[in-house]
């Protein structure tokens, strides 16, 4: 397997700001990778870093092979989708595809040639005449992409290139874009805010926090298992419900924070006397039968999409659970939530760091 | 007149007040006079009949005699060489410090602010310091030139007829250099920078950029700045009048400078008016350039 982008101890500083914080990353040939975090987590300084706008403080950046630290952006090869689209407004569609090439010195003709192939590819056929203003943002989007695609670049950079699309446009080029991105080959990095785009769309998810990697991993892998606190917020929606916790001296039960006698049997034990955090995903709660072990708790609000419902419970903290179908219950009724202990994610109420039960 | 009063009143009629005042304002301190020069220019005119409305009508004598005069041509030609020479010069140095400043190193943008100083100043102060300047004997010109040993001899700036126009064309480059900076570093910064991202990971080098980007961005900027720099250009009548006062021998004469002196000098306002409308004529294809290239903005 041929690591096409790696990443050893990239630091990025502005001033005394520290920007990146011992970056570890490999990429691989052909692989789709999401950064994803909150805004100012560091995930477009590392991407600019990568495509070389931004210059890396100290560590190492290998693409195919070879050190780039130093390589100015033009001689990296790779290409960059911006969030703005960066279409250049005095060129037509055809004219802002070709670019590279004629920067390059590539005939005109085969300029051409090529445009149109790539133009066929994303739909843009009819449009090479056409000048960005007379463009829609779907249109525009095709266009950065296309720009590219067109210069078979050792990696595409992407950076949020969806934001600026309507809800509908941007779930249907988020599958369009995976497609164009198998059907090349290509290796990708992309760079968004929304965990559903990087879950849906990577085959490896990179979650970061404030200049840090959190998590790396396989997207089922960073919710099924999510190492920390944050991670396991930040993975999932609705998100995921965090419940203090403290666990017996046996450490076979644990006591949940809520109002009532809400002690849990445990299956597999957890270290004793320990103040946790239990988190359990909305999907993950169902109602109870009478006389099934769970807790009591109080509805405060009901809201139903018809295909799912959503409950929220009136206890500090609030409790949100996801239903298939609908409910008979109303607010201010009681109802009882029991969940299978394997669904259960316990973290550690101090260092917010995952902690595996044992058996 | 109650409905005049009540089509102000309930906001109708307004509009068109507001269009009428500067429409009355401008015609009656610019299209008059321009309308009256007109008139003048096929008209016989003398200091007996300056007071009067109606003179002999001559058709285009006066502009047939303009032609006749031996010194006509050689002025029309120092008029373009003027005008070209400013430019080019204004454009060119304005254009190169509007780059400069562009790169925003610390104090750049005060640095740039300092540069107007040569702008807000009256063109007869110019004038008075560039006569020190431009001086044959002690001015500073020539012992730059001198020590750097591009000349051998003292160049006699404002009297030798092989220099004196471009005496003036220096000054005028000084003058209205940090106009066009100024102009030029607006349109600068109004490209958007990602397009520079862009071309640079598209493989575009510095030199290639700036072909392929600034320059088409900067399209009707430049256009706006060459067509402005040709209307004040044909109105630079200060630094000839500080500098060299048309001579020696018409050698830096200039046709706005020339209508002025066969006007009010010569009294013969026939003629000075003529040679304003053959420039009115210029300035209304520069100002047409203006209005074009204004309107053609590129912007994505």
């Amino acid at each position: 397997m041929t690591q096409q982008i790696e990443l050893s101890g990239v630091n990025k500083y502005y001033g005394a700001y520290h920007a990146l914080k011992n970056i570890d990353l490999s990429i691989r040939k052909g692989m789709f990778v999401a950064l994803v975090g909150p805004s100012g987590c560091g995930k477009s300084t590392l991407l600019r870093s990568l495509a070389g706008l931004e210059s890396i403080s100290g560590g190492d950046l290998v693409i195919a092979g070879q050190r780039m630290n130093d390589v100015p952006p033009r001689k990296r090869d790779l290409a960059m989708v911006f969030q703005s689209y960066a279409l250049y407004p005095h060129m037509t569609v055809e004219q802002n595809l070709t670019y590279s090439l004629r920067i390059k010195g590539i005939k005109k003709a085969e300029a051409r040639k090529a445009a149109e192939e790539v133009a066929a590819i994303t739909g843009l056929s009819d449009l090479l005449h056409r000048y960005p203003r007379e463009l829609s943002g779907g249109q525009r989007q095709r266009v950065a992409m296309s720009r590219a695609i067109i210069r078979h670049p050792k990696a595409f950079l992407f950076d949020e290139p969806l934001s600026n699309l309507d809800a509908a446009l941007r779930v249907h080029m988020r599958k369009e874009i995976r497609a164009l991105h198998d059907r090349l080959g290509a290796t990708s990095v992309y760079v968004t805010h929304d965990q559903v785009e990087a879950m849906t769309m990577a085959d490896h998810v990179v979650v970061m926090r404030s200049g840090v990697i959190e998590q790396q991993g396989r997207p089922l892998e960073l919710y099924d298992r999510p190492a920390n606190r944050f991670v396991a917020g930040f993975i999932g929606s609705p998100a995921m419900n965090f419940i203090p916790a403290r666990t017996s001296s046996d450490g076979r039960s644990l006591v949940l924070d809520l109002a009532g006698s809400n002690a849990v049997e445990l299956e597999r034990s957890l270290p004793p006397e320990r103040e946790l955090l239990v988190g359990i995903r909305p999907e993950h709660l169902v109602f109870a039968t009478p006389g099934m072990p769970g807790f009591d708790v109080p509805v405060a609000a009901i809201e139903s999409t018809g295909a799912m419902t959503y409950v929220t419970t009136a206890t500090a903290p609030e409790i949100v659970v996801v239903l298939n179908g609908r409910v008979t219950i109303a607010a201010g009724e009681t109802v009882r939530l029991t969940f299978d202990q394997s669904n259960l994610h316990v973290f550690d109420a101090k260092t917010e760091q995952r902690i595996e039960p044992s058996a | 007149m109650r409905r005049m009063i009540s089509s102000v009143r309930d906001g109708r009629g307004f509009d068109l007040m507001l269009v009428g005042v500067p429409f009355a304002f401008l015609f009656a301190l610019a299209g008059l006079p321009l309308i009256y020069n007109i008139l003048m220019s096929f008209q016989e005119v003398d200091m007996f009949s300056l007071g009067s409305f109606i003179r002999p009508f001559v058709g285009f004598d006066n502009y047939a005699a303009l032609f006749r005069q031996p010194e006509t041509w050689p002025i029309l030609t120092n008029t373009l060489v003027f005008v070209v020479g400013s430019i080019a010069g204004q454009f060119a140095i304005g254009f190169g410090l509007a780059l400069f400043f562009w790169t925003s190193f610390p104090g750049a943008s005060w640095l740039r602010g300092l540069f107007l100083v040569s702008w807000v100043m009256p063109g007869l102060v110019v004038g008075a310091i560039w006569n020190w300047i431009l001086s044959g004997d002690f001015g500073v010109l020539n012992f730059l030139l001198r020590e750097s040993g591009l000349i051998d001899g003292n160049i006699f700036w404002r009297s030798d007829p092989n220099f004196s126009l471009w005496a003036v064309i220096i000054a005028n480059i000084w003058l209205g250099t940090s106009f066009n900076m100024i102009l030029l570093s607006v349109g600068l910064s109004a490209i958007p920078g990602d397009l520079y991202e862009a071309a640079e990971m598209d493989g575009a080098n510095a030199w290639q950029r700036f072909w392929t980007i600034t320059l088409p961005m900067m399209r009707s900027t430049i256009g706006a700045i060459i067509a402005l720099g040709l209307i004040f250009t044909l109105q630079q009548f200060d630094l000839f009048a500080a500098i060299t006062d048309g001579g020696p021998n018409n050698s830096s004469n200039v046709a706005q400078y020339w209508a002025w002196d066969l006007s009010f000098r010569q009294y013969d306002f026939g003629r000075g008016a003529t040679i304003s409308v053959i420039m009115t004529v210029f300035v209304m294809f520069a100002a047409l350039v203006y209005v074009r290239s204004t309107r053609h903005e590129v912007r994505g």
